[in-house]
């Protein structure tokens, strides 16, 4: 018989035949009732007015399709999350000499923000992309690493209001190359933040690859924007802080990235729980990389032994987001990867031996992820049950699959995945407000409680397009978890805290997070630790595992409050939840 | 007639009564239309007794006598056609429609000629003027369709079947068909339409839960999949695509023990199926038992010593095993078969290569 179309029954060898194709498309479902996590986008009424630039809209270079940094950070002190907005640029401007801007919003701490870019005193701007935060010097004041296509910009924060261009003073240049996601962690726990940057693809913007020119500037069969495969990867660097204001690559002498993968999102985070962080690199179309800290100042690659450099059948993805949850209270931190369409985002669940599986599948998480192309991804306990819930951005990189039947589109919505506390998730996105209904092309990604009102919110970038604010509207009166609220303050350790493990024991249900602001893609978000309790009002025990090697450890805390915990002193200032004077917006009835 | 010439059963019956409205009166001279009536005679029986090729000769000759008659030209065609003698179908067709270039059977079935003889890219021209001809014969866009399902040409497959299914919408096998193109043209959700409208059609259409059940996979509905595809997994079945489907996801909704069943059967079922062996494996090592698992893996590795993941799964089954050796052995075999895989676009899907 001819194997390849036999004329005996035609339509039914068909049929058979067809069965190992993949297919793709565009699946959701609508779910009936309201999920019990709401949002509202009040981007608008707080104030915000950014329109975030990214190349042309045929996104004929593979760079302007990956902007989209956005940023929580309480820059002045005040308790309040401030918002950083990275900005992209276009060809034309940069061949121009055009510069344009970042922008930096105040929290006015009544829902709205006040724009103090002016007062900031960013003197230099660039094509910029990833925002870390974090307070390199210790002075109490978080500062910026801004990555752009042409290496990357580091700003002391002053102390009032204003930010002074450090990086050639600090070494953090990044060489000019094109850095995506950077993270500040410190990873040989001598207090001072270390700088990871994701450095993507070797690009000459004098000689940029045309588009549709080659089998790597293809979708399915049409012209699109050339890469990442088909260019030269970019080296990630590691920049250690050397506790004066300098910093030393170590790039070199540590073998980071020595392949020159397509890095994308960066993650700080002790994933074997042995008091020294852990990095884990989301690669776009290369293996993803994870770095176990030996101890001795000294990192090893593991990514594949770990099963976190591929997909679990052994498959290169295009890594975008990273972000690291204990989402089923096991005691040890799962990390999730998004990917492109056509996959399963991941959701690697720690075995604790130093592997990990990929759940992504039986928890819910995976599969329903394929039509997306996924971007900022974050963990957060959204409705205070004490089970961390997730949030997808998503939206495609090339607008031209707009034309064609494939399945996909351009614009996605994100994907809003409640925890359900046994191991699965829901996606309850469609049901969650009208704002996460809209399709967008979602990139970055942060969650933080803006208005401090004990409900995480979430800040989208959107390509071309005004960022979204969402605030989370909470369960109605009566119904809502309890929660708390833990800022670090790190003494012998970083300032900041970052890499402090706590551990909140509530009634029945013990969960663990480990304080860092940069994670998910390009972005960073509220350092606090955010536990939500559910029914329990009070959190029995609270234990701090600073990066020091200290632990402080707290009794019987009421819940509904944010802790301010000093190294070594405990806690050194309550917040109860404000009474905002004026919501930016309506609060669900 | 056997049914695997289903297709043309349509087709001769029309012929049969073509040849029959012949008649003597159109012959000019009476023993040559005589000569010629026997000859269709015997055709037209040769025909009906499966004997193709006595039919060909007997059209033929009927052809020699009578060089430019349409419905001769017709049935020598059928003849060529039913047994398999593609290359003079070809032949036939081409003179007949430079003769009769209105004519959308000959383009139909030129077209269908040059399919079999694995002429696609002659075909679909053809076949695209019989559309344009008989915009209305359903058995056209039919054909037309099955040529585009074969070229992985599936947006073409859909819109001709969508045709089809408007000019014919109660034939359940149509709409799977349909169904199939908008599952490979990432229209699953279309996709689902039509394997739901099938099934209501036709309750019992074989294999349609697992067409259902795959359009739902394939949208991450993994409930709603398993819910069909657990229909075809029966007792009775012997395809073993529906065990090796329902296995796969089970496996990746994570029920690894019934999985390992499923897929136990799909193997007995298909003792070469790679995949499923592979599928096996994976389900085995999740559930726990890593030596079943790396019997499972290897046996797939044999089948397909070309499958990159198979290795990376064996590493992984025997790491678990303490075998650290045995692990980076396969795992380097991993990394090997990976360098000499071509990467099939500008980003990685994680499913470039399955």
């Amino acid at each position: 018989m001819n194997s390849r179309f036999p004329n005996a029954g035609l339509a039914a060898v068909l049929l058979t035949a067809a069965l190992a194709v993949l297919p793709l498309a565009w699946g959701q479902r609508k779910p009936a009732r309201p999920a019990p996590i709401q949002f509202q986008d009040v981007t608008r009424a707080a104030g915000i007015d950014f329109h975030l630039t990214c190349g042309g809209p045929e996104k004929r270079y593979i760079m302007e399709s990956l902007c989209g940094g956005v940023a929580f950070l309480d820059y002045d002190n005040d308790g309040w999350l401030d918002i950083f907005l990275a900005n992209g640029s276009t060809v034309g401007d940069l061949q121009r000499g055009a510069q344009p801007n970042f922008k930096l919003y105040r929290n006015r701490r009544d829902g709205r923000f006040a724009d103090v870019t002016a007062k900031a005193g960013f003197t230099r701007g660039c094509w910029a992309f990833g925002v870390a935060v974090g307070d390199y010097d210790n002075d109490g004041f978080d500062d910026l690493y801004v990555t752009c296509l042409d290496g990357g910009i580091l700003y002391r924060n002053n102390g009032n209001g204003s930010f002074t261009d450090v990086t050639a003073k600090a070494g953090v240049s990044n060489g000019g190359r094109w850095g995506t996601s950077a993270a500040f962690g410190d990873y040989d726990n001598d207090g001072f933040l270390d700088l990871y940057i994701a450095n993507y693809v070797e690009l000459d913007l004098e000689h940029l690859p045309v588009f549709g020119s080659s089998v790597f500037c293809q979708y399915r069969g049409i012209p699109v924007s050339c890469g990442p495969r088909g260019l030269k990867g970019s080296r990630d660097r590691l920049y250690r802080n050397n506790g004066d204001g300098t910093f030393s690559d170590v790039s070199e002498a540590l073998r980071i990235d020595p392949e020159g993968h397509y890095g994308l999102g960066v993650l700080w985070g002790d994933f074997d729980l042995d008091g020294k962080l852990d990095l884990y690199v989301a690669n776009d179309s290369t293996p993803s990389l994870l770095y176990r800290n030996q101890g001795d100042g000294k990192l090893q690659e593991t990514g594949v032994t770990a099963g976190v450099a591929y997909s679990a059948d052994g498959r290169e993805q295009a890594g975008m987001g990273v972000d690291s949850a204990d989402y089923d209270h096991d005691g040890l931190p799962d990390l999730a990867k998004t990917n492109f369409s056509d996959d399963s985002n991941n959701l690697y669940h720690n075995d604790g031996k130093g592997t990990f599986t990929d759940l992504g599948g039986p928890a819910g998480f995976g599969p329903i992820s394929i039509p997306f192309l996924g971007f900022g991804v974050k963990f957060a306990d959204l409705d205070n049950d004490g089970w961390p819930d997730a949030l997808v951005a998503n939206g495609h990189v090339n607008p031209q699959v707009d034309g064609h039947a494939f399945g996909v589109s351009y614009a996605e919505r994100p994907l809003l995945f409640r925890n359900l506390g046994n191991g699965k998730f829901a996606e309850i996105g469609q049901s969650a407000g009208a704002a996460l209904r809209l399709r967008k092309v979602g990139r970055g990604l942060a969650a933080g409680d803006f208005d401090n009102d004990g409900n995480v919110d979430l800040l989208v970038s959107n390509l071309d397009d005004s960022p979204q604010l969402l605030r989370n509207l909470g369960a109605p009166r009566g119904k809502a978890g309890h929660w708390l609220r833990i800022k670090t303050v790190g003494t012998r350790s970083n300032r900041d805290g970052f890499g402090a493990r706590v551990q909140v024991t509530a009634g029945s249900l013990t969960q663990a997070g480990e304080v860092r602001a940069n994670s998910s893609y390009l972005s960073a978000s509220d350092p606090r630790l955010h536990f939500g309790l559910g029914t329990a009002a009070v959190a029995d025990r609270i234990v701090i595992h600073w990066p020091s090697g200290a632990t402080d450890t707290l009794q019987n805390e009421k819940s509904d409050q944010e802790l301010v915990v000093e190294e070594g002193l405990g806690v050194v200032r309550r917040s109860a939840p404000p009474t905002p004077a004026r919501p930016a917006g309506p609060r669900q009835k | 007639m056997t049914a695997r010439f289903q297709f043309f059963l349509v087709p001769a019956r029309r012929l049969r009564l073509a040849l029959l409205l012949l008649g003597v009166s159109l012959w000019a001279s009476p023993q040559t239309a005589s000569d010629v009536q026997a000859l269709i005679s015997q055709g037209s029986q040769a025909l009906e007794a499966g004997d193709f090729a006595q039919a060909a000769r007997s059209f033929e000759k009927a052809n020699a006598l009578k060089p430019a008659n349409r419905e001769i030209h017709r049935a020598l065609m059928m003849s060529y056609l039913q047994g398999e003698n593609f290359v003079q179908a070809i032949s036939t067709g081409v003179e007949a429609v430079q003769r009769w270039p209105r004519d959308p059977e000959f383009h139909h079935w030129l077209g269908m000629a040059y399919f079999q003889n694995r002429e696609a890219a002659a075909a679909i021209p053809q076949l695209q003027k019989a559309a344009q001809l008989a915009p209305q014969d359903v058995d056209v866009h039919h054909d037309l369709a099955l040529v585009y399902l074969d070229q992985q040409q599936y947006p073409r497959a859909a819109e001709q079947l969508e045709k089809v299914v408007r000019l014919r919408p109660r034939a359940a096998l149509d709409h799977v068909l349909l169904g199939r193109a908008y599952q490979n043209s990432n229209r699953s959700l279309r996709a689902i339409e039509e394997f739901k409208t099938a099934l209501r059609l036709e309750p019992a259409l074989p294999l349609g839960h697992y067409h259902l059940g795959f359009a739902y996979a394939s949208v991450g509905r993994d409930d709603e999949a398993l819910a069909e595809l657990r229909q075809e997994a029966t007792p009775a079945q012997t395809n073993p695509e529906a065990f090796y489907q329902f296995g796969h996801t089970l496996l990746e909704s994570g029920q690894w023990q019934e999985a390992v069943t499923a897929l136990r059967r799909a193997t007995q079922l298909a003792p070469d199926h790679s995949d499923a062996y592979y599928d096996l494996g994976k389900a085995l090592l999740l559930a726990g038992q890593a030596e079943d698992a790396i019997a499972a893996l290897q046996r797939a590795i044999q089948l397909n010593p070309q499958d990159a993941s198979a290795y990376y799964q064996l590493s992984r089954a025997l790491a678990s095993q303490g075998d650290q050796a045995g692990a980076e052995q396969a795992m380097a075999r991993f990394e090997a078969l990976k360098k000499s895989q071509q990467a099939t676009g500008g980003m990685a899907t994680g499913r470039d290569r399955k």
